[in-house]
């Protein structure tokens, strides 16, 4: 993983391809741990604790799903939780009312948001920059209303996932945190592996500049509808497991507009464009959701107002500030060439 | 009849979606900047004149000549204090800080006027009516009508006629060949931004006057803005007026039909256009 030689013709010297580095190997082996250590949580950790961290995955995972459609694709989409509600929905029908187990159906629900984003990139991507943002949140409107009319999923009333009770407390522990393990997983290592492949020099590429990305032969089309469908599954496996763990969803709650703010406030404080700051952004959230959250709209206040003035006058975020100051990436992504005979 | 009926009310209901609509319109094709808290401005405004209202006991019309400086020159701040700031062709920095500036001013709402629900006394004029055929139709709804088909053609006119309205037109083709002539861009997005939102406190008075206003209200409001401005087609003020007409006969006749579908009616009526039309009802196709 650390270095590709390059292909060398005659003329050009040898070098090598570096695509690791220390502060890299660090952050991946604490990383692994980290991931080993939430999938063994009911080993280590208490029922209310495996909860909150579930709901830290959670944020970490939909804010980086925000995070590859904002900062990579150019889409800032303010309704992503229709792909939230959407799958957390088809696993409560799935497993409550067609009797499919429940941790089998967390998988076969992300058939609806994939099957859902589809036609609506083809209709939404019409709409011109900032329109296009409104039109998401109008999806989520439609999603809400009609979760709120459809009888199939009990109306406005909601749903209970009662066949969790067949389950011993300490089997649901294991399956949340393996689930919570896996989401971690797919988000994150995926979103990593997907910026260190080819798809990654497109997508860094069209996120500096899309028009000139389109000249060197980027897909700029395709790729944007691409990273809107895998955004709405990551989305929805997020949706599926938090509604799990709720064991209750309602229109209100499946479609609640607070992930949209929940997704901004991380990664535009914690740093667009990088996965470091989505992880930063997240834990800043989590933890002053945890002390702050009691003075209700206050706190609210406060974090309208920093998400204000940090598209203002700190458009990089927290991580922009520390790569400015050091060099040393978490999750590198760039190619550097050295020379080995230097 | 019944269905008569409602495409009257919808026509009526229009008249108050035009009024949040031109604002939007106007924004977007002088700056493309969507401003996330258009409907929460409205709130704000609703709230304002009913504290003022109520404090100094003032009618409806004393409340609007208030209200509409004091929109005005909220504008004006507004685009001095942010929105100059995030102006360009990335929409992602214009979007951030106008949803931060949403969750601050709903949740600040919140906590000085409470999750209440309130309205403007209108002594009277309110529960007034007129009989036409055989339908009564509400003086108030008739007034707001009134009055956004004035304001679409005052804005019409002055985007036609006056020197301010020559160089908004210029700023929005292009803004740097407009420089070139002698506009200053920032001073016409003050004026553009300021008389947006002074609409605002048109549709902010009649908005509390007709029905009521909590804090959580606004993004409604931003959505069926929105959709107007779609509907009826980008870059024609008479087309976001239009396109208000047609949300809220969509509504109206949605809510005829069930309760719980009004809303949802608008929205569908909204995508379908855009599956079908998506330069609007009355906008030019790109060639």
């Amino acid at each position: 993983m650390s270095a590709i030689p390059y292909v060398a013709t005659t003329e050009v010297p040898e070098v090598l391809v570096q695509r690791q580095t220390r502060s890299g190997r660090i952050a991946m082996t604490l990383a692994v741990l980290a991931m080993i250590g939430v999938a063994a949580m009911p080993w280590w950790a208490s029922t209310g604790t495996i909860r909150s961290i579930l709901v830290l995955c959670s944020y970490i995972a939909v804010a980086q799903m925000w995070n590859l459609l904002a900062g990579y694709a150019g889409l800032v989409s303010v309704g992503q939780h229709a792909f939230m509600g959407a799958a957390g929905y088809a696993l409560f029908v799935l497993a409550q009312t067609y009797g499919i187990n429940p941790f089998v159906a967390v998988f076969l629900s992300l058939l609806v948001p994939a099957a859902l984003a589809v036609p609506i990139y083809l209709l939404l991507h019409r709409l011109d920059g900032p329109y296009f943002s409104i039109g998401t949140w109008v999806v989520a409107e439609v999603f809400r209303l009609t979760a709120s009319n459809l009888p199939l999923v009990n109306s406005g009333a909601g749903m209970s996932l009662r066949v969790m009770k067949d389950y011993s407390a300490f089997e649901r522990n294991v399956a949340m945190s393996l689930l919570c393990a896996g989401m971690l997983l797919v988000t994150l290592g995926g979103s990593y592996w997907l910026l260190r492949s080819r798809f990654g020099l497109a997508l860094i590429a069209m996120r500096d500049n899309p028009g000139a990305a389109a000249s060197q032969g980027v897909n700029v089309v395709k790729l944007r509808f691409l990273i809107y469908v895998a955004s709405a599954v990551g989305c929805g496996l997020a949706g599926a497991i938090y509604f799990m763990a709720q064991l209750r969803i309602t229109p209100g709650s499946a479609f609640d507009p607070m992930w949209a703010n929940v997704a901004i406030f991380i990664v535009m404080v914690g740093g667009i464009g990088s996965i470091e700051g989505v992880l930063i952004g997240s834990l800043i959230f989590f933890i002053a959701d945890r002390w702050f959250g009691e003075y209700g709209a206050t706190y609210f206040v406060v974090l309208g107002l920093m998400t204000l003035l940090v598209a203002l006058y700190a458009r990089t975020g927290i991580w922009g500030l520390i790569t400015k100051r050091w060099d040393a990436p978490w999750f590198p992504i760039r190619r550097k060439l050295v020379d080995p005979n230097r | 009849m019944e269905w008569f009926d409602a495409l009257v009310q919808g026509i009526l209901l229009g008249g108050m979606y035009a009024q949040y609509a031109l604002g939007m319109a106007l924004m977007f094709g002088v700056m493309r900047i969507v401003n996330i808290s258009h409907g929460d401005l409205v709130i704000l405004l609703s709230l304002i004149g009913i504290s003022i209202a109520t404090a100094w006991g003032l009618g409806p019309l004393p409340v609007l000549i208030v209200l509409v400086p004091l929109a005005v020159l909220m504008g004006w701040v507004l685009q001095k204090a942010v929105l100059n700031r995030v102006v360009g062709s990335d929409p992602l920095p214009s979007l951030i800080a106008t949803f931060g500036l949403s969750i601050a001013l709903q949740n600040l709402m919140l906590q000085i006027w409470s999750a209440n629900s309130r309205s403007l006394p209108g002594h009277g004029i309110e529960s007034q009516s007129i009989e036409i055929g055989g339908i009564y139709i509400g003086l108030l709804p008739l007034i707001v009508l009134a009055v956004a088909t004035g304001l679409t053609w005052g804005l019409d006119l002055t985007l036609k006629r006056t020197r301010f309205g020559r160089a908004l037109r210029a700023a929005s083709a292009d803004v740097e060949a407009a420089a070139m002539t002698g506009i200053n861009p920032r001073a016409v997005y003050a004026m553009a931004t300021a008389a947006a939102v002074g609409i605002l406190g048109f549709a902010a008075v009649f908005q509390a006057l007709r029905s009521t206003v909590a804090p959580a209200d606004g993004p409604a409001q931003l959505i069926y803005a929105f959709e107007a401005v779609i509907i009826g087609g980008m870059g024609t003020v008479w087309g976001a007026f239009a396109g208000s007409m047609v949300l809220g006969i969509s509504q109206a006749i949605g809510f005829r039909i069930d309760p719980g579908f009004g809303v949802l009616a608008g929205h569908i009526v909204f995508l379908v256009v855009l599956a079908t039309r998506p330069q609007g009802l009355f906008g030019k196709a790109l060639s």
